[in-house]
């Protein structure tokens, strides 16, 4: 933010930063052959819609696209609002089959027609699930403004709170293979997360 | 972000009005500068006087007003909505995470304080926590970021300053020369303090109604950015309603005891109709819901 923007209040949003998504479609082979975390077959991708007739008709063309790509591979979508008003758009891999291939190719479809529609600063970030040997939920959430990714691991056994260890220990094994959002205090936790 | 299509128009005017009262108090200021340098005296020693309140003053404010505030930091675990709320905007706005704060008052408000990005405090009444709906809470915090995003307090505490060094020196020359008059000094000299002293008076009263007026347009300035931030104006515009709507029924006594924290909220904590709009420091409940709706049009078509 400039100096002239500082003096006039002027303020825009942030778009998405250059795209890293697409390292989870490596990194994970690592993460399950080396660190036994196995991908869940689900990933969603979370905005805020915006309450206008073109953006709802945008999501619907969306929607569409999703299945008809994920067509051959069975991958579905589902959507829903949480109770901050963010839409989750939800990409299922079909049961015994899962492709983190797939469900970043679909998570990319998703951004790229918000971004091509225009309301690419309206992206918050994309989710990833994975589970380790224990069948505890890893979650890998890519943060659209930085470009980064940040492994998030709610606690099973108390809400609200999370497993900083484990994440830390995720962090260093997975520092070489995917961008690491090096700043800590902006691995924000995301509660409630639907799958 | 030139030349990609935004769902916000913008809003010239606002920019304009804000950097011509920026002009004017610069203007001010430099006539300001001028007598007292003419004057020669005592202007530098005021002048150092000043600047060391200043500093004081823009490192100790928020301490000051956090502790008379009776602000209390509040853990993710105490108050989860309000965390995820403010997690979730400064992912949006690509902030590092401010301190959170509640004030346990009825009166339902929220502001923001300190002088840097990292060094934040964004702060809610557990009124407005109880009155809004999260969409609501989101606007009202968006619109706090957006103080802080913008530099608010570093903004209006530097433009302030010679405001402040008038009105020093003003009861300065009113304390020494006014009634003092003895020392052995010529008539000259108590002509030059007479001077000093009125340009002093003028140029408080200037950049008063000057200062006002860039705080209104950093008002609305934050109404726009929480609205380009959480992409849903009207949910800010609904929340100020709730918030007038209350603020104008809570008893005048707990309004007594808030009208000090009036600068930092989002809506003034009085009630009274001002006939003066000049005066505010907040721009009228009307021109800010217009401002809104504006804002929302204008994203309906967008397509």
């Amino acid at each position: 933010m400039g100096l002239r923007d500082i003096l006039t209040g002027r303020h825009t949003v942030k778009g998405p930063a250059p795209d890293r998504l697409f390292a989870i479609s490596t990194a994970y082979v690592t993460l399950q052959a080396e660190h036994q975390i196995d991908p869940a077959g689900k990933a969603a991708i979370v905005f805020q819609a915006l309450a206008t007739s073109e953006f709802e008709a945008t999501l619907r063309d969306m929607e569409e696209v999703v299945t008809a790509t994920g067509g051959e591979s069975g991958t579905t979508v589902s959507t829903e609002d949480d109770s901050y008003g963010y839409r989750w758009m939800v990409l299922h891999n079909p049961d015994g089959a899962p492709s983190v291939e797939d469900l970043a190719v679909g998570i990319n479809a998703v951004s790229t027609s918000i971004e091509t529609a225009g309301h690419g600063e309206r992206l918050l970030c994309a989710v990833f699930a994975f589970a380790d040997a224990q069948k505890r939920r890893i979650y890998f959430i890519y943060n659209y403004k930085r470009g980064s990714w940040y492994p998030f691991v709610p606690d099973p056994a108390n809400a609200q709170s999370r497993l900083t260890e484990r994440e830390l220990q995720i962090k260093a094994q997975m520092a070489s293979e995917l961008p690491i959002e090096p700043e800590l205090e902006r691995w924000f936790p995301l509660w409630g997360i639907p799958i | 972000m030139a030349g990609r299509r935004s769902s916000f128009g913008k809003d010239t005017g606002l920019q304009a009005r804000m950097v011509m009262t920026m002009f004017l108090l610069g203007l001010v200021y430099v006539v300001f500068i001028g007598v007292l340098f003419a004057a020669g005296a005592a202007a530098g020693l005021i002048v150092i006087v000043a600047l060391v309140l200043l500093l004081v003053q823009f490192f100790g404010s928020d301490k000051i007003a956090l502790a008379t505030m009776g602000v209390k930091e509040v853990t993710p675990a105490q108050e989860p909505e309000l965390h995820g709320i403010i997690e979730r905007l400064c992912v949006q706005a690509d902030l590092p995470k401010p301190k959170v704060g509640v004030i346990e008052t009825s009166m339902p408000n929220a502001c923001a304080m300190g002088k840097s990005k990292k060094a934040t405090t964004v702060c809610a009444t557990r009124g407005i926590l109880e009155l809004l709906s999260p969409a609501e809470l989101e606007g009202v915090m968006a619109h706090e970021l957006t103080h802080v995003i913008n530099r608010d307090v570093l903004v209006m505490t530097l433009a302030s300053f010679f405001a402040t060094l008038a009105s020093m020196i003003a009861q300065f020359a009113l304390f020494f020369g006014g009634f003092g008059g003895g020392y052995g000094r010529g008539r000259d000299e108590e002509e030059e303090i007479m001077l000093v002293l009125l340009v002093s008076v003028l140029v408080y009263a200037i950049s008063f109604l000057l200062l006002r007026a860039l705080s209104r347009y950093r008002e609305f300035a934050a109404d726009r950015g929480s609205a380009v931030l959480t992409g849903r104006p009207s949910a800010l515009a609904s929340a100020l309603l709730k918030i007038s709507g209350t603020m104008e029924r809570v008893p005048t006594q707990d309004l007594r005891r808030a009208e000090g924290m009036s600068a930092f909220f989002i809506l003034p904590a009085r009630t009274k109709k001002s006939l003066m709009n000049i005066f505010a420091d907040h721009p009228p409940l009307e021109q800010r819901l217009a401002a809104l709706e504006r804002l929302e049009s204008q994203l309906q078509s967008s397509a």
